[in-house]
């Protein structure tokens, strides 16, 4: 289970090496090795409870793997403190859930500004960095609205304008697009690949539909803790 | 009925942790609002068991004399009744297992008690042939100093009248019984006692509904998920308040049995000069009965009223919109009511002003919500850091909810702001004489006279003069009842009082308003800040799932935590200060004196103690926040 591969191509941005994770009894991760090249988007599928989300969660820092190493650019990230770890998830990385993840009572704007003010950037420049996000997603005119006001599909897409807003270099998504249909799911996706791609970060992206994972120019599948294969996608 | 439990068990830690605060909310609750009930019980069996001192004019075949008057030992009041059969039909008062014959004494237990303990020639003296002790039936509350003489139906005592000057004089009067009514004074602090009611028990249901509504707020996206797999609004709504009545009745019983614990402790609190009887404070099993069904039903309609809006959409509470704008016109019936205020003088009625006391409360209730709004509003606007525009945001979305947390301390602040400054404090115990007892005489040389044998022969260093139709007698303090107690019968039905005795009883209700008062204002801010404590956890609970997924995302926990905060402390330091304010307003027309210091520190205390406490309590959410946005996997379960 240790780390087979300990040098880190420069053009990797995040890499993982023998992620290992259990809960009790249950082994959601067992030795998984990943990297991700610099705006690369890569798709992770595989069944459900067969450790997509641990692996998430363990690359982006939410959680310590027990065994294994996250490198963000070279750096080791997984035994930083928490709050080092904390503060890097709100500079270097995007964060797009599956829903709930707007808060409410915020209009639109300011809910896209906010990364950005928890940066110590003022809030009128905030607003306005953030307002920028708002046409090139199909989003004008709705920037007053509250998260209530907005459909699936926009708020989705708003979360995605807050995950991009700071520059990140890894943009994290679990399931975006699970709580929409299809089409709208579909939609959402390509607007989220091509705005990672156009800022020039990496996306990884959970998915359990083949067609959405067809946006993005990898799949990984996730079997029971392990890292099956990796097939590039047209 | 079987998945209601399920639902109930069901709901995890953080489910647990929500009945659990909706258990404690009940509890207190319960326990309060029946305190509430049983201090008006207690008051009125205090009347009612005083009536048959304050006799009622005969209209048909009298069949006894009575009379009364106040006599003094120390600085506690004796309560001296003198009474006269007009024949075998006369039934005894309350508390006597017969009629006094002609020359027999009866003594409560307290002044039994204490006419043995003192010098003969302080106390005893004055009571010839004490023949029994009065039972329970017959006194106000437990410590009372109570003797019955009787008398021959001729004897001075029940003929002459006796000019009622003094407070407890009453001349001779002929009854059909010793029924009596209950003294105005009585009834004056049955009032007084209903106000205090009101002024706990409105707060209370304001926290009752809070708790009510943190068992739906918990189960919001639940109910809502099982809406959307196809259970009707009316199986949700069923499950729901079946589960919230369960929890309810729990707390109400719990509630119960903490307040019958705390009856003994009650019964010491002092009021009309004396502690309570047990049974005062014990609530009928009437009143058990009422609260136990009322408790549950409260929550459960609390509970329908919160879940309207989820069962209205399967989304529930995952479609929020912007709230439509509340209007001013709350702000002008609060300053319509104010405007009424200064036109009340202290000549007003008791019920006008309650009236008016009422209509301010729940004006300033209706203006809460509006003015945390506003609140809400220019903090947004005015935010610079992410935390003061989230708090911000979040008293615009739900200015109800904010003001659910800050409405207990505000609307004690009201209560606080209103007693402290009426509570006139020491401003009128000035110093009267207390060595000196005047005893009011038809003819005052010869009553000197033998005023001074009496004293003389009592071995009481005196002087006596006469003043008009007063025998004025100067003595030591030291030997003020020894000079009352050779004194006593000097003049048939009249006792000799100072200066201090005679302003002994608004001592006395200067006393009891300000232990009303601190009763009052301690349960409104237990209910206040426990109110607070829940309606914070219960905004953090709320709102998990989306703090947990900012924190993921690499917010700080402080910078919630920081909105948390503001969130209450903005409108609490805004609305406290704005209800104080009011409530201070409200009193002014009736002051009786000045502000006095000891209001101002009162107020003070109550103001500092108030807001602690509701930081205090708004501070033990911070681990429920860390609980629940440590979470790695955040779902709406
Ligand atoms: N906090 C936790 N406590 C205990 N077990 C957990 C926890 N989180 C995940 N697991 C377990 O670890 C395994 C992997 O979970 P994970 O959430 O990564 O699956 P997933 O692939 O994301 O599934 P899904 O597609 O359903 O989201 C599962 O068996 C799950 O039950
Ligand atoms: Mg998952």
């Amino acid at each position: 289970m240790a780390p087979r591969d300990k040098v880190v191509p420069m053009n990797d941005v995040l890499a993982g090496h023998g992620l290992a994770k259990s809960f009790g009894q249950t082994v959601a991760l067992n030795g998984v090795d990943i990297s991700i090249r610099a705006g690369e988007a890569v798709a992770i599928m595989g069944p459900s409870g067969s450790g997509k989300s641990t692996l998430l969660h363990c690359l982006a820092g939410i959680m310590k793997p027990d065994a294994g190493e996250v490198h963000l650019l070279g750096r080791r990230i997984d035994s930083m403190k928490e709050r080092e770890r904390s503060a890097l998830r709100r500079t270097r990385f995007g964060f797009v859930f599956q829903f709930g993840q707007l808060l409410p009572e915020l209009p639109a704007e300011e809910n896209v500004a906010l990364p950005l003010m928890l940066g110590n950037v003022s809030r009128p420049d905030a607003v306005r960095q953030a307002r920028q996000w708002f046409v090139p997603l199909g989003l004008g005119g709705m920037e007053g609205r509250r998260p209530g006001e907005l459909s699936g599909g926009q708020a989705q897409r708003v979360a995605i304008a807050r995950a991009l807003v700071t520059k990140p270099a890894v943009v994290f998504a679990d399931e975006p697009t699970g709580a929409l249909d299809q089409s709208t799911g579909h939609e959402t996706m390509r607007l989220l690949v091509e705005a990672t791609k156009h800022n020039g970060a990496s996306l990884i992206v959970v998915t359990h539909d083949p067609g959405v994972a067809g946006w993005c120019d990898r799949t990984v599948e996730v079997r029971d803790g392990n890292l099956l294969h990796s097939a590039v996608s047209q | 009925m079987s998945l209601t439990w399920r639902l109930l068990r069901g709901g995890g830690r953080r489910g647990m942790l929500s009945t659990w605060l909706t258990l404690g909310a009940v509890v207190i609750s319960t326990g309060l609002l029946l305190f509430a009930v049983s201090a008006n019980v207690a008051f009125s069996g205090r009347a009612d068991r005083g009536a048959w001192r304050n006799p009622v004019q005969a209209t048909g075949q009298p069949v006894a004399i009575e009379a009364g008057r106040i006599d003094y030992v120390g600085d506690r009041q004796i309560t001296v009744v003198d009474l006269a059969s007009l024949g075998p039909k006369a039934q005894p008062p309350p508390g006597m297992a017969r009629f006094p014959a002609p020359g027999e004494t009866w003594l409560s237990p307290a002044l039994a008690e204490l006419a043995r303990k003192l010098p003969g020639d302080q106390l005893a003296g004055r009571f010839s042939d004490v023949t029994g002790v009065l039972g329970e039936a017959a006194l106000v509350h437990p410590e009372e100093l109570v003797a019955v003489v009787g008398h021959e139906r001729d004897a001075p005592a029940m003929t002459v009248s006796r000019g009622d000057s003094l407070r407890g004089d009453i001349s001779p009067t002929k009854v059909d019984s010793l029924a009596g009514v209950p003294s105005e004074d009585a009834e004056g602090y049955r009032i007084l006692a209903l106000i205090a009611s009101v002024l706990m028990v409105v707060p209370l249901l304001v926290f009752g509904g809070a708790a009510a509504r943190l068992t739906v707020a918990r189960r919001d996206q639940r109910l809502a998920a099982l809406r959307l797999v196809g259970a009707t609004p009316g199986q949700v709504v069923r499950m729901t308040v079946a589960e919230a009545m369960i929890v309810a009745f729990a707390g109400a019983v719990l509630g119960t049995v903490l307040y019958g614990l705390a009856v003994p402790l009650l019964t010491r609190i002092r009021i009309g000069g004396g502690p309570w009887f047990a049974s005062d404070l014990l609530p009928g099993p009437l009143v058990v009965l009422g609260v136990l069904v009322a408790v549950p039903v409260l929550v459960g309609l609390s509970a329908v009223v919160g879940l309207r809006r989820v069962v209205v959409s399967p989304l529930g509470v995952a479609k929020r919109e912007t709230p439509p704008g509340m209007r001013a016109v709350r702000l002008v019936a609060l300053l319509a009511v104010l405007a009424v205020v200064p036109m009340l003088g202290t000549s007003a009625s008791v019920g006008v002003v309650a009236v008016v006391l009422g209509l301010a409360f729940l004006c300033i209730n209706l203006v809460g919500p509006w003015a945390v709004g506003l609140i809400g509003r220019i903090t947004a606007k005015r935010a610079k850091r992410p935390a003061k525009l989230l708090a911000g945001r979040r008293l615009m979305d739900d200015p109800r909810s904010a003001w659910r947390t800050v409405s207990g301390v505000a609307l004690t602040g009201f209560v606080a702001g209103f007693l402290g400054l009426l509570s006139p404090g020491d401003a009128l115990a000035g110093h009267v004489a207390s060595e000196q007892l005047r005893l009011t005489a038809p003819n005052t040389a010869a009553v000197a006279d033998q005023a001074r044998e009496r004293l003389a022969k009592a071995g009481v260093k005196a002087t006596v003069k006469t003043e008009k139709n007063l025998v004025v007698t100067d003595v030591r303090t030291a030997d003020l009842d020894r000079a009352r107690t050779a004194l006593d019968g000097l003049v048939p039905g009249r006792s000799a009082t100072s200066e201090a005795d005679d302003q002994r009883f608004t001592g006395q209700l200067l006393d009891d308003i300000a232990t009303g008062t601190i009763v009052v204002l301690s349960v409104s801010f237990l209910v206040a800040i426990a109110s607070s404590g829940i309606t914070a956890a219960s905004s953090v609970l709320d709102r998990r799932q989306t703090y947990a997924l900012l924190r993921l995302a690499g917010t700080p926990l402080e910078v919630l935590d920081r909105a948390r905060r503001s969130e209450t402390l903005i409108p609490l330091v805004v609305m406290g200060g704005g209800s104080i304010a009011v409530g201070v307003f409200c009193a002014s027309p009736f002051m009786m004196t000045s502000p006095n210091v000891s209001g101002a520190i009162m107020l003070a205390v109550c103001v500092v103690v108030g807001f602690a406490g509701v930081v205090g309590a708004g501070a033990l959410s911070r681990p429920l926040l860390r609980a629940v946005t440590d979470d790695p996997a955040p779902r709406p379960d």
